[in-house]
Formats: C-alpha cells, structure tokens, sequence
C-alpha cells in the first residue's frame, strides 16, 4: 500500500534504519564476528508499520478533531481529514520533493472499500430498505444512468462548443465514462453501487476503443449491466447463505463467529471482484442477507464483537481513505487542469443531479402511498456527495486508452473536494433551515412492533381478499417461507426459537431501560435524587430490567459492564457508606471475578468453577457468621448497621428510629405511591430503606400472601413491628445471615424462572444456567425450591432447614450449623407475620412479575423484595 | 365488463360513490371481487337484491389467507353482523378504510377495533394476548404473552386504568408518523 521510503515520520528514523539495515545485511553476508546485541531492520517490517502508523496518524487526527466538539459540529469530518491529508502531502512533497503515500486504486478496491460497504450493508435497517426498494432501485439504476448520459454527454457538448482547451482530447465514449464514475455518489450510500456497474461497462468499451464498438457491443454492454449488478447480488447472496449455514454449527467455537463473518463478507467481495461482477453490490447483499440469521446464531459477545469491528474498519478505512485523498491531491504531476471542464462538470453534475432527482420522484410519487415532499427532493439534489469511489476510479483509468485522463483527474479532484467541503460543510444548516425530519430516533417500543406486525397480516388478509397481489402479499409469502424454510435451515433451534421479533423487543426495552436506568441514577434504587421514568407504571419494568441488567453483569455476560463502572465512579456518600457496610468481603471474590470476566473470552468452565469458589467462599463467611450469630457476637455489629441506616434514612425521611422500625415504617409511603401511581420522591426513598436495612427486607422475604391478609392495616402493621425485632434480637443478624441463602434460593428462584432464561440471550443463558445450577446444586437440593414454592412459610420453613443444611453438609464443615437454620426459621417466619405493611410490597410484587415466573407468585414477596436486596447488594459489591 | 351498467342502478353507485373513498370504476371492480368470492351466491345483477352475504366460510377457505391469523378478525370487525359474514356494503366499507383517502383517524378507529376482540371499545389485557398469541404462532409461552402484553400496555396507557382506550391507542399511533402510512392498500 504505501511505497518504501519513509520521508516524513521516518526521515531520521529512515535514515538510521537503512544505515543499520545495511550494517547488518553487511554483517550478514560476513561470517558474523559476534552476536549482534541489536539489530536494526526496518526493511522487514517497513510496510505494516508504515499501514499501523498511517492509520496511527489518521485515529489520532480523529481524536484532536473530536476534541473541540464546536468544529466538529461545523465542519464534518470528512473535510478535516481531507485537509489535514492536504497538509500531510505538503509536507511529504515538500520533504521526498515527490508525491508519496496516495491513494492507489488497488488499496482502495481491494481494502479499503470492503469494510465501509459491509458496514452500511450490514446496518442497513432491512425492513426500511426492503419497504421503499423500489425508489432505491430507480434512484439507483435509473439515477445513475441519468447522471452519467447527461454529464457525458453535456461535457461532450461543451467541448464541442469550442469551451475546453484543445488538449483535452477526448471522445463522446470518454465523456461517457468519465460521466459515470463522476455521478459516483458517496460510498457509504446504498446507490453507489450501481456506478461501479455502469463504470465497469463503459471502460470495457473504452478499452476497446470506440473504433470496435459494435452495435451488439451496445446491446452485450446493456446485458452486461444486469449481468453484473444481478450476478453480483447473487454473489453476495450465495455468501449470505453460507454464513448464516456456518454460523449455525458455531455452538462450541464462539471465538470464531466474528471472523466468520468478516472473512466470508470479504470472501464475496473478492470472489465477485474475481468474476468481475459487482463486488460492492456483493458484499452489500452479503450483509443485508445475513444479518437476520447471524445475529441469532451468534453469540451476545459475538454480536458485540461484530458490531464493534465493524464499525472501527469502516471508520478506520474511512479515515484513511480521505487522508490518502487529501494527499493524492498535491501531485501535480498526475493532473492537469482545464478551467472549461473542471466548471462545466461542476455545474452539470450539480444541474442534472437535481433535475434528475425532481423527475424521477414525481415518477416516483405516481406510485408512492407515502410521497416525497419537496423537502425530500431538495436535500436528495444536494445530498450528492462524491467521494473517494470516484477518485478511485478515475485513477484506475488507462492512460493509453483515455488520452485526457490527466483532466480527468484533475476534474474530479475539484468535484470531490468541492462536494465534501462545501456541499459537506452546507448541507446541515441547510437541512436545519429547512426543518427537514431527521430520522428521529424514537426508541422502537413494543407497541410498534406489534402493531407493525398486526397490520402487516392484516394488509395481506385484505390483499389476499380483493385477489391483488401487492407488496404486502409478497412479503406476506417470504415471511412464511423463510419461517418454513430458510429459517428452519439456517438457524440453530435455540435461536429460532428465541428470535421471535416481538420478544425480541420485549427483550432490548428491558435492557435499554435499565441501562438508561443505570446511567440517569447511579445508583438504580437507592439515590433519593433518582429520577424515575416519567411513568409510575414503568417503575416495574425499570426495575425488573435493573435486575435483568445486573443479573447479566452478575454472570459476566454483560458487556456494558463499563457503562456501570463509569456510572458508578461518581458514588455518592451514600454508596459509600453502602460499600463500607458490606465489605467484609462478602462480595469481594465476585468482584474479583468480574474483573476476569472483562477480559473477554473465558471459559464456560472457569466460569463456572469461579462461581463455585465465589460461592464456597461465600458460605464459609456466612458460616462464621452463623457461629458468631449463635453466641450473639455479631449482634452488636448488626445493630451498628441499623443505626447507620437508620440515620442516613432520617436525613431524606424524618423518621428516626434506631432499630429496624422506621425503615419499615416507611415502607408505608411506597405503599401509598404505588397504588396511587404518583412519583414521588417518598417512593425512592422508601426503596433506599429498603434496601439499607438488609433485615427489614428479610423480613418481607419471608412472608407470603397469606400473611398479609391477616393484616390489611398498614399503620397496625408498623406498630406491631417495632417488637418482632427486640424481643428476638438476633433475628435481624440472623436474618441478615440468612440472606445469601435467600438470595440463594428467592432470587435463584427469579434467576432460574422460565421468564429468566427466555429473557437472556442463548449463549448467555448458558453460562447462567451453568452458574446458577453451580449456584444452585451448592445451595439447595432442586426440590427444595419448588417446595418452598408450595408450601406457605411455616410450612417450608423445614424445608428451608433442610436446605440449608444440605449445602452446609455437602460443602463446608458442617456442625451446629444446621441447627441454627432451624432455629431461626420460625422466627423469621413469625416475624414475617407480624409485618404486616410487609403487604406494602403486594403492589410492587404485581409490577415486578415481569421478571418472575408466574408459578413464583406464590412466593414472589419474598422474591420481590429480595431482587431489590439483591440489586442492592450486588452493586455493593461491585463498588 | 360488458354488463357493467346493470349491476347497479345509478343512485346505488352513487350512493356507494358517497359512502365510500371509491370512484365508479373502483366500486365496479371490487363488486367484481366480490362476486369472484362466491360467483354461485352473488348475483351479476345487484339492482334488485342487495343483501346478499358471502358466508365467513368461504373467505376463510381462501387458500392466501389459510396461513393469515387475522382473517377471522377482519371479517369479523367489518361485517354488519359480526360473525364475518359480508354483504358487499361490508365489502366496500373494508376497502374503503384501507384506501389512501381515508383519514387517519377512521383508520385508527378500526385497527383498534380489530384489537378488540371482545368488542368492549377498551384494549384489554386478553385482547393483547389474543393479538400476540396469534402474531406469534403461539411460540411464546402463555407467561411471556402475558409480559409482553403488560409491557405493550405500559406504553400506551396514558390514563393508566390497565387497559387501552382508543384515545390512548391514537394517541400511540400519531406518536408514530409514519404507522398509519403504510395501512394502505391501492386496489
């Protein structure tokens, strides 16, 4: 790609290279007098570092660009970079005193192109793509050849007309040409495809020689243009196919899903760059085809993975693509300039883009139910960008053959540079003033989806009715074809069955609004400045998706990890104070291994058996702390705690109480804002207690529906609470213990819920089965669970005894322990009766359901109120 | 074509030209569409009887429509009688709400009927789930239906009685633009 010398970044480093390269070719060829210590060779590596370097050189500039926000709001980047490649090729011509480093056309086709176009094929919103494909194929097709038969051919007629310096000696043919591939719109749209067709047809022409042009030439070049753009497609297709099929067999070998598809899109680039069809059309159809298939096939990493190569190549080639542009621009020698043609080429593309555009719409709008509006038609005109295709492609050109590709070059040097900078500069204040709608990104909620779908069958029932076979039919039939066929063939069974569209969207809600959660709040629950959701109604699905968000993070599978981190790096006193109290390390092994699940690929195994360590650590922490809660030492730590809580809860809700009773008190004001569904600031503050007194909420844990019937009274229930806790005093600490073998089992039973698992992704769900069945086979028997589920708490509290015990026998040391369990239980149990505002969270519990699974509701207060105490310790954990 | 004029009396075509978005020609070939469903119940000469009805069998047995979970639902919501019977002023009327000349809020008006099935003018829960279980080709387990269905009901609820009326549901709609665009069919 670039040239040997190394001029500019490399004068002094060159020039010492090349003397120690020689020194020790020299020493080489000689038989060695020692061992060299050192040794220098530049030449060995020259070309890749010069590629790393460039693309060094241009990530840099991006970053220096984007850090005055005001100039890059102005001036798009594409203009930066052209300049900054202008200033470079100065400095390079000024120093080698030749061009170096430019754009060669080689590069640019056989690397450079493919990423940008893979990425625009790949992201293109299909369903909108599919939907106006018809305007796309005739601006496409129909466009390109407007543009380029007018351009030719006005070009042709001012020269004619005496306007061009007489050395500009080219043919009607040559203008042609030069017609098509200066209609070459910017590369990264959709429609540039069909200017590399056209382009491929005239130069075959050309290179006959207008001479041997027959008329079945003019008849064979036409049949060449569907040859070549269909082939092409086909092309991309087949590959398409392939992924997708290669995809599916991927289950054990996740590593290797990105490359598959990088390697198999740039497979069809160059298979159909061999057979000389249309490669940009190939690979973009390889991506537009693929898409749906490999997404659910891949891996929710892989998916990551993909996207994010993705965009880096295409935006690294971008980069570079316009720096090398700016560069090639300062070799004099490789064009000349000719006023008349550099003028009425401007004008003309400009005119007969525009002209064409207002024809080809009101062709169009005949047949569109939704029409262009002016507007539209407007900023289309404008919108012709030429870019880098166009340069590439005229430097592609044959001297021999085109005698005025000098201005030919030159030419386009001023179009390109003249629509990136001025059209480029002017076209957002002129989208600005004239209102036009840009593609609002309103988030795709559920509704849509549905209704999209709704009306979809319900457009082809009527289609189907009045006997016409419109768009909707059709669609109508690929739909059931591909859920029949394609779909069966080329996803695996899991994703085919997890890859219904609706759920699909269930899905990405849940996560969007608890990463839009993570980020407004900080601290998803507890800040008492959180600002919920405007709804009251959508706490419940924010706060299940807070779950199902950490949930993922708790099972390493979440990427957004970092999202967090950020988050979280501005905690509060609050956080702080929540860290403190929780750090005895009960968390610390998880954070530990979150750390190491950052670090990308891990093994399903050593996940595995991470959780296993995290979790016999954790049992060996909560075993001393059922020793010590035994002989009553722990009970003046867990009082301290109280007292914390109690006075940071006092701050934001007057009600100061040492002891557990004020927190559950204001249990009470949740209560009211739930059922009233008015936010107000009491809820947060409410769910804050709740979850800084670990006991309260163990409390509510235990109790079931039927203990809050017996008490509908809320303000009784607080009375009555006050005592549960003193005249058993250990039962806060020893419910506080027992919380791991709650969030053991309540939350396992969230986690392990049908709902979970269908929620999560495949492959993430996966590993969290693996962990949780680690989880779960160290913390109670299976069955344990759907008893506790059946059976009301004073019934399973001897299950839970067994539970616990079972964990303790298998795992740790066992003694007393068991004893303890059962011991407490009761208490906990009764406890749980007597709180009665405990019904506070039945409401809540309703909103919640979202994440657990039906059959849960038996014990879903518990379930409800440890997900909160879960979240909350979680991230504590994290802290 | 050749008996176009006796079809209808004058008055009847214009009659159907005021009740619906058509002209002529349009109300014309979809009575040609109509008689295609059943050429053995419709009679060619529409002058004299005009209560003909295509039982719902017949539109359902149509071999397009066997795979189309709303075919009931749409003969049902725009038949007179509810049970998807058509006459051909239920007939036209379909069309006519589809057409391109209908406003938005007439079409809005009966996609939210087609959601209600039990024809209570409120979006219920178990309207969703009927909508989603049939969207879905029953795929979805009853709990996920029932999530999804909570959540599409979130969304839109603007009053928050758990249920969505048709001012929520237009609401919704006018949220997004270019929703009601595409409920068109050119005949």
């Amino acid at each position: 790609m670039l040239p040997a010398t190394l001029p500019l970044l490399g004068m002094p480093l060159s020039g010492a290279g090349a003397g120690v390269a020689d020194g020790a070719a020299g020493e080489s060829v000689l038989p060695p007098a020692g061992l060299a210590l050192l040794r220098w060779q530049w030449h060995e590596v020259e070309a890749p570092y010069l590629v790393a370097v460039w693309i060094l050189v241009a990530s840099l500039a991006k970053i220096v660009f984007h850090l005055s926000r005001k100039v890059t709001s102005v001036v798009p980047e594409s203009c930066l970079l052209i300049l900054l490649g202008l200033v470079l090729g100065g400095i390079v011509l000024a120093v080698a005193k030749k061009a170096e480093y430019q754009l060669e056309p080689g590069t640019f086709f056989l690397f450079l192109l493919p990423p940008i176009v893979l990425d625009s094929g790949y992201f293109m919103p299909s369903r909108l793509f599919f939907d106006n494909l018809g305007a796309i194929l005739t601006y496409a097709v129909v466009g390109t050849l407007w543009n380029s038969f007018t351009t030719g051919a006005a070009l042709w007629g001012i020269q004619q007309a005496g306007l061009m310096a007489p050395t500009v000696r080219a043919g009607l043919l040559d203008f042609l040409l030069f017609g098509s591939l200066i209609s070459a719109v910017d590369p990264v749209a959709v429609l540039a495809v069909f200017e590399e067709v056209l382009y491929k047809v005239y130069n075959s022409f050309v290179e006959m020689g207008s001479v041997n042009v027959q008329a079945i030439d003019y008849v064979k070049g036409v049949a060449s243009l569907f040859v070549v753009s269909l082939g092409g497609a086909a092309v991309g297709l087949v590959f398409a196919f392939l992924l997708a099929l290669t995809t599916r067999f991927t289950k054990r070998v996740r590593i290797i899903e990105p490359l598959l598809v990088f390697l198999l899109a740039y497979a069809a680039y160059l298979t159909a760059e061999m057979a000389s069809l249309s490669a940009i059309l190939a690979v973009t159809m390889c991506g537009v085809g693929c898409k749906k298939y490999v997404e659910a096939n891949i891996s929710h990493k892989s998916r990551t993975a993909v996207k994010y190569t993705m965009k880096t190549l295409a935006s690294c080639a971008e980069t570079v693509i316009f720096m090398l542009l700016g560069i090639s621009a300062v070799d004099s020698s490789k064009w000349a300039w000719d006023t008349g043609l550099v003028l009425g080429t401007l004008f003309f593309i400009l005119l007969f883009r525009a002209l064409g555009v207002v024809l080809q719409t009101w062709v169009l709008n005949q047949f569109r139910l939704v029409p262009l509006d002016k507007i539209d038609q407007v900023v289309m005109s404008y919108g012709g960008l030429r870019g880098a295709v166009a340069f590439a492609l005229v430097i592609l050109l044959d001297k021999t053959k085109v005698p005025a590709k000098d201005y030919f070059v030159a030419t386009t040097i001023v179009v390109v540079f003249f629509t990136v900078i001025v059209q480029g500069l002017t076209i957002k204040p002129l989208v600005k003033w004239l209102k036009v709608k840009r593609s609002d990104h309103h988030k795709p909620t559920l509704n849509q989806e549905l209704h999209e779908h709704t009306f979809d069958h319900i457009l082809a029932a009527v289609e189907d009715v009045v006997g016409h076979h419109g768009y909707h039919y059709w669609r109508d039939r690929w739909e059931q074809f591909d859920k029949k066929y394609l779909s069966q063939l080329l996803m695996r069974r899991s994703a085919y069955r997890i890859r219904d569209q609706i759920w699909d969207v269930y899905y990405k809600l849940n996560i969007r609004d608890a990463i839009s959660f993570v980020d407004q709040g900080g601290h998803v629950l507890s800040s008492s400045g959180l600002t919920l959701p405007s709804m009251p109604s959508r706490n419940s699905a924010a706060e299940t998706s807070v779950t199902n968000l950490l949930r993922e993070s708790g099972s390493g599978a979440c990427l957004d990890l970092q999202v967090i981190d950020t988050v979280r790096s501005g905690k509060d006193r609050e956080d702080a104070i929540m860290h403190h109290l929780l750090s005895g390390g009960l968390y610390k092994p998880r954070r530990r291994y979150k750390a190491s699940c950052s670090r990308h690929f891990i093994s399903e195994d050593a996940q595995a058996r991470q959780d296993k360590e995290v979790f016999q650590q954790n049992m060996k922490r909560r075993l001393e702390s059922f020793k010590s809660t035994k002989h009553n030492v722990c009970l003046s730590k867990s009082k301290l705690r109280l007292r914390k809580a109690g006075r940071k809860k006092d701050g934001s809700a007057d009600k100061d109480t040492p002891n557990g009773k004020p927190h559950r008190a204001s249990n009470l004001p949740d209560t009211a804002a739930v059922i009233l569904a008015v936010e107000s600031e009491e809820e947060s503050d409410s769910s804050e207690t709740e979850k800084e007194d670990d006991e309260g909420i163990v409390f509510v844990a235990r109790a079931t529906n039927e203990v809050f019937r017996e008490h509908k009274v809320p303000g009784n229930g607080s009375m009555e609470v006050c005592p549960s806790p003193r005249i058993i005093p250990p039962s806060p600490t020893c419910a506080e213990k027992e919380l791991p073998w709650k969030s053991g089992q309540g939350d396992l039973a969230v986690y392990v819920s049908s709902e979970t698992t269908k929620i999560v992704p495949v492959d993430m769900q996966t590993g969290w089965n693996q962990s949780i069945s680690s989880l779960e086979s160290l913390a109670s028997p299976p069955c344990a669970q759907a008893a506790l589920r059946a059976a009301h708490p004073l019934a399973c509290a001897p299950p839970r005894g067994d539970e616990l015990r079972d964990p303790l026998a298998a795992l740790v040391t066992p003694s007393p322990e068991p004893h303890a369990g059962f011991t407490f239980a009761p208490s906990l149990a009764k406890a749980g009766r007597s709180r009665s505002e405990s019904s506070a969270d039945a409401p809540e519990q309703q909103e919640l359901q979202p994440l657990m699974a039906p059959e849960d509701r038996g014990c879903l207060s518990p379930g409800t109120a440890n997900a909160r105490w879960l979240i909350q310790f979680n991230r504590a954990g994290r802290l | 074509m050749g008996n176009k004029q006796t079809v209808f009396t004058p008055e009847q075509l214009d009659a159907y030209q005021d009740c619906t978005f058509f002209t002529r020609k349009e109300i014309l070939r979809l009575f040609y569409r109509f008689q295609d469903l059943a050429p053995q119940l419709v009679p060619l000469d529409y002058t004299s009887n005009p209560g003909v009805k295509v039982p719902y069998e017949v539109i359902s047995s149509m071999p397009e429509l066997k795979d189309n979970p709303f075919r009931e639902r749409i003969a049902q919501v725009f038949s007179q009688d509810g049970d998807g019977n058509m006459t051909l002023d239920d007939f036209l009327d379909m069309f006519s709400v589809m057409s391109e000349m209908a406003p938005r809020d007439l079409k809005a008006y009966y996609a939210f009927k087609i959601y209600d099935f039990n024809n209570d003018d409120y979006i219920c829960p178990s309207d969703l789930e009927k909508t989603v279980t049939k969207l879905t080709r029953g795929e979805l387990t009853p709990e996920e239906v029932g999530l999804v269905c909570e959540k599409v009901i979130n969304e839109a609820d603007v009053d928050n009685d758990g249920k969505l009326s048709l001012d929520d549901f237009q609401n919704m709609i006018l949220h997004a633009p270019d929703f009601l665009s595409t409920f068109h069919i050119r005949i």
